[in-house]
Order: C-alpha cells, then structure tokens, then sequence
C-alpha cells in the first residue's frame, strides 16, 4: 500500500526528531573508501563507544575534495566545526581524543573548504 | 576560547611559518591570552598565494600577507575584543554553487530520513499537484539542458514523449559515465541517491512513464548498491509502485549493468545493450524519445540531470533560469584533475571564467609550474590555451573554443605535458572504445593513431598534418554516432593551438616538454652532482649507477627517458635534451 502525502510530512517530522547536534561525518564514496575511510570509520567507532561518548558517526558521500580524502567533518559543542582532511587511523584517534573531548583542533590536518 | 588557523600558501615559508608560530605564541602569553586561545596550523586554509594567512574563530576573520609585525594589532584587537583589523582582511568567497551536489557528503545516502530532512520527495509532491504540462513549463522556465554533454533541453525532451501516444513508455537514468577522468554522475549516485531517483520519477510523471530504469557501469559497485538500497527502500516505504502519493500515478524502478563499452553512453547503444543485444549505435531517426527501448517512447537523461530537477521543482524554474549566464543556466559540475593542487569535483554556476574554477577554486597548478591549457569534454572534447581562461563557462562559449562542456571532465595541463602526447591518449581512447560498426570511425581513428604516434617518435613527415586533418573532417561529417564524430576534435584542438609543438616534432625531431620518450635523452652533469643518489633510487628501471665520490652516470642503453630522475634532482645536474 501506498503512503500519502500526509504520511511523508509525518515521516519528515519523526526524522526531525532524531537529528543530533554532536556529530562526525566520514566520506564514504568510492574516493572515500580508496583512500581508507573504512579504517577511519571503524577507528572512530570504537573509540566513541569505548569513551562512552554521545557522538553520532555517519557515513556520507563525497563532499568534492577527493584529493584530500579521507575526509572527516566533526561538528562538536564548544569547538569550530571543520573538516579534517587526510585522515588515517592516527588521526581519526587524535580527533576523538583532541576534537572531541579535549576541545581542541587537531594539528595540520584541517582543511577550510 | 579564541583559535588561530594559520597556514603558509606559498608553500615555501618555512622559516618565515616558525617564526611566526613562535612569535605569536609567546606574545600571546605575554598578554594572559595563552591560555584560552588555541593556535593551530592547517592543511588547507582556502586561500592561495597570499603568504602567510590567518583565519580567527569565533569570528571567522581571515588575514593574508601576515608578517611578524602585525601579531600585536591581531591579538590587540581580534584575539582580545573580537574586532576586525580592516587592512589585513581578505574576504574569501565561495565560487562554488551546491545544487546538484546539495546533499552530497552531507547526508547518509543509505538513510530515507537525512533525504527527507533535506526537503526530500517535496519536488515530487510538487510536480504531482502541478500536473504534466505544468512541470514541462516549469522545466523551459529553467533553461535546463542535458548535462550528458550534448545540451539538449530537457523540456523538449519531456515534451516530445509526452506528446507520443503509447501504452507503455520509458525513462532511462544515463549512469554510464565513461570519460578518462571524471567521475561527477558516481559521486551523486553514491552520495544523494534519492536525489536522482526522485528526478527520474519527476520525469516519469511529467512524460508518462511508467517504468524507470537506471543503467549503470558495472564499474561502479558502490553506486549500484545505493541506488538499490534507495530503492528498495522507497518500495518498503510505499513511495515506489501503485498510487504515488495518493495520485494515479504508477511507477518502478529497476537497474541495467552496463558492461563498460563508452559507446553504450549513446543513447541508441545504451538502449541496444539493455534489450540484451551488442552495443552498436544506429542511426537516427527515429529518435529514442518516440521509438526507444523496446520500440516504445523513451526518455534518457544523465544522473547530473535528473539530480536538479527536484531543486528545480521545489524551487520554481525561474529561480533556477536566473542562475548562469543566457543559454546555460544553473550550475555544472567538473571533476578537476591533472596538475592542479586541489583536485576533485566542483559546482560552479555557468558563466564563471575558467580561470576562476582553476586558481580560486583548484588552488592553481601543481608544484607551482606553468599552466598550458586546460583539457575539457574528455574525448569528444579539446584543449583551451591559457589565454582563453577568462572565457566564461557555457555550451557555446566552449564550443567556440574548439572545445566542449562535455559531462564535466576538465584536466589541467602544465607546461611538462606534450600536446602530443595528450591526442594520442585520447584518440587512443577511442579507438580502443570504438565498436567497429562504421568505417570512418573504424579505419580513421586508427589511421590518426598511427600518424600521431610516429609524429612523437620522431618520425613524423611533412604531409602528416595535412593527413590529420582530413581525416579528422571525413571522421566529423561521416561517422554514425557521437563517438567517432567527436573522436578526432582533441588532435583538431591541439593542432589549431600548439601548431609549433607539432612542427618540434615533425622538423626539429624534438620534443619540448620532454615527454615523448624517443626525442629526448637524458644525461647528469658530473659538476653539479653532489652524489646524493636521488636519482639512481627513483629510476624504475636500475639505469643510473655511481657512488658519492664518483657521481652519478646515467646508462642510455638501459634508460627509458621517464624523466623521474630530472623531476627529482634538486641540483639541476640532471639535463634533458
């Protein structure tokens, strides 16, 4: 059966109430993925459960900037939003331990697009 | 807490980077401010070629051409009161324009939800309360042409099925990207799938379609999943199938692999291969739109397409027309790649000069070489010199060119690639890509190959250019399909632009880029060399040998002219000739 247009504004609305504001996003798209957004994932994964962090991990497509995949945009209270660019599993560790709970920027690997 | 961002973007002031860390840092203590601001070197500020650049968070301020000097005015006023210091600013624009890419990298492709929180399935519900004949309007009012690279109106396209009686019709999603280099149509199937599915519904409803099929190169494995999974998903919701939305309007879905032949991008190939037969193109007429896939009207329209019409539906086509320039409205999307510092895809509103897309968007070239041109359009396509750039972007300014938009392949070229060297790429592209069914894109591609290649081994003669050229005609007027028609235009472009490159290679047996391996030798000045061995590590294949007290000597029998080792040598003691 068939949903109505009703039945999509309740949907819309319902997913609207499931939007957090401490997020990251990985690039996952082929350029992403070739370059290891699969270990970055993973990486990141593990160290917000093992932290217990309330931090949601998306994985998203490709924002444009191929060359400086993996890419890792982190949208934390208190800290800038920005992306991190050419990120490896070190990394993606110094975002969680840094970004997101020391508060600060991660060195070299910020990319202002 | 207050953060410095800073960035060297010369990319060679090292020093003058330390320096000034150190500086700021210790002024920042001095002041009681060491604590609560954070200062931080980056990867990429966004800016290029302005020294030393600064950006300030809250605040956002960015400041170039920084010098010692001017710490004690940032921290006085920005770090300290949040003011702007008006002579160190620089207002950093963004170039780029996001409609097709809207929701790429923002949202989970695989999520119903991020889609429909981004306005997801409002285009529909638009087109679905306006009727057909309205969206066709709708679409005119936009001005949007074909994105695939041939630029037909997609109006018209809609307009012609619409008015074909038939008991059944087709849309089909063109996903068979093919050009060496770009990769636009993968990143929005992979990254908004609902995006173009919902398009293509759109498309559907306003032709009279009801049966959607997305073909899609098997090449693509990440893009064919979430395309399945997106729709899948709309049938578990109920958006997909009998009744849309409570209308009368039916619709599926279903995928075609194709099996990566370029000529299956030509719209009769495309349909030829899904019925299951060879992708050969034939002739037109009758053209898809009235008898296409299994004889029915059929409509083909590119991912990059079908991605902006939800934006044009929720929008009004009005809004959409007064993007761009007149003729080629909206936006398109390039993959940048070659010799530019940041490569990747960019949107960019038409009208924009190339040189813009390159430097302020790309960053510029590569190691901070020479430009030479910019390749666009892939093979159907041509070069456009350097002092073309300010030339804005649109289907008839690049055609002028000699070139074409193309479905958004834009390579940049520095002064080490051989103009050569690029035809020969390309048209060997076509060739190899050619399906053999009609003799001029048969026999002449291969003919031109045969000629551009003994051009770069040095044994080119003097008729040689006179023989590219008309075949390149009898190629354009003769060929059956888009392929070989446009096969020949990257050697026509290259040759109407860099005639003296090819007169190098012909008369003086030269080669001057270095590129075309056979008219060029390498050679190490034993003065310069400091004996580092640079070079005899980076050769591929063992040709230089020596020792730091004897310098190095490169084998010319063994040798392979790659040029690894003149790119590497810090000295300049490796010569070309």
């Amino acid at each position: 059966m068939g949903i109505t247009i009703q039945d999509l504004d309740r949907l819309k609305e319902e997913a609207g109430k499931k939007v957090t504001t401490n997020w990251i996003r990985v690039g996952y798209s082929t350029c992403g993925v070739a370059a290891g957004a699969d270990v970055v994932y993973k990486e990141l994964v593990a160290e917000v459960s093992a932290r217990g962090l309330v931090v949601e991990i998306k994985k998203c497509g490709c924002v444009g900037l191929c060359s400086a995949e993996p890419l890792v945009e982190v949208n934390v209270d208190g800290v800038p939003h920005v992306f991190y660019g050419k990120v490896t599993k070190d990394v993606a560790h110094k975002i969680i331990e840094e970004h997101v709970c020391q508060k600060k920027l991660v060195e070299n690997h910020i990319y202002e697009i | 807490m207050k953060r410095i961002l800073i960035q060297d973007t010369n990319g060679n002031l090292r020093k003058e980077l330390k320096d000034f860390m150190v500086a700021l840092t210790t002024q920042l203590r001095d002041r009681g401010m060491g604590d609560v601001t954070q200062v931080v070197t980056v990867a990429d500020i966004g800016v290029y070629q302005k020294g030393l650049v600064a950006k300030i968070f809250p605040e956002g301020f960015v400041y170039t051409g920084l010098g010692l000097g001017h710490i004690a005015e940032i921290i006085e006023k920005t770090v300290m009161n949040g003011i702007k210091v008006d002579a160190l600013a620089f207002d950093k624009k963004d170039k780029q324009m996001r409609i097709v890419l809207r929701n790429c990298g923002r949202i989970d492709a695989e999520s119903f939800d991020d889609y429909l929180l981004c306005n997801g399935y409002q285009g529909l519900v638009k087109a679905l309360e306006m009727g057909q004949e309205k969206v066709i309007e709708e679409m005119k009012k936009s001005g949007l042409r074909g994105r695939g690279g041939a630029g037909f109106p997609t109006w018209m396209k809609w307009n012609i099925t619409r008015g074909v009686t038939g008991d059944i019709k087709y849309i089909i999603c063109n996903g068979d990207e093919g050009d060496p280099g770009a990769y636009m149509d993968r990143s929005v199937l992979e990254g908004d799938p609902h995006s173009v599915i919902e398009g293509l519904m759109i498309g559907g409803f306003a032709t009279g379609a009801s049966n959607g099929i997305f073909y899609i190169r098997a090449e693509y494995p990440l893009a064919v999943e979430r395309i399945q999974k997106a729709i899948d998903l709309c049938y578990s919701k109920g958006l997909l199938g009998k009744n849309i939305l409570g209308s009368s309007f039916n619709f599926d879905i279903e995928i075609r692999l194709g099996a990566g032949a370029f000529v299956c991008g030509e719209e009769t190939a495309l349909i030829a291969s899904i019925e299951g037969l060879r992708g050969y193109p034939r002739p037109r007429p009758p053209f898809p739109s009235v008898k296409g896939l299994w004889g029915r009207p059929t409509v083909i329209n590119n991912v990059e397409t079908l991605a902006n019409i939800p934006y044009i539906l929720l929008h009004g086509g009005e809004s959409f027309g007064k993007i761009g320039i007149e003729g080629s409205t909206g936006t398109k999307v390039f993959a940048l790649t070659g010799k530019v510092r940041n490569s990747g895809l960019v949107e960019v509103p038409m009208g924009i000069t190339l040189r813009e897309i390159v430097f302020d968007i790309g960053g510029g070239v590569l190691n901070n070489r020479g430009i030479k041109a910019i390749q666009t359009g892939g093979p159907s396509g041509g070069v456009i010199p350097e002092q073309f750039f300010d030339t804005p972007v649109g289907y008839e300014s690049l055609q002028k060119l000699g070139s074409i938009m193309g479905s958004g392949g834009m390579i940049v070229l520095d002064e080490n690639d051989c103009m050569i060297d690029i035809s020969k790429f390309y048209l060997g592209f076509c060739v190899d890509e050619s399906c053999g069914k009609c003799a001029p894109c048969r026999i002449g591609g291969t003919q031109m190959l045969a000629i551009l290649t003994r051009i770069s081994e040095g044994k080119g003669e003097a008729d040689d250019l006179k023989q590219l050229n008309e075949i390149s005609v009898a190629m354009q007027k003769a060929s059956l399909c888009g392929l070989g028609q446009t096969a020949p235009n990257p050697v026509v472009s290259t040759m109407k632009y860099f005639a003296d490159e090819y007169k190098a290679h012909i008369f003086d047996k030269k080669c001057p880029s270095g590129k075309c391996a056979s008219l060029v030798s390498y050679s190490i000045l034993k003065e310069k060399c400091t004996g580092c061995g640079m070079c005899a590590r980076i050769c591929p294949v063992s040709a230089i040998s020596g020792s730091r007290a004897d310098k190095y000597t490169i084998d010319k029998a063994k040798c392979i002219s790659c040029g690894q080792c003149f790119d590497v040598c810090k000295f300049g003691a490796v010569v070309r000739e």
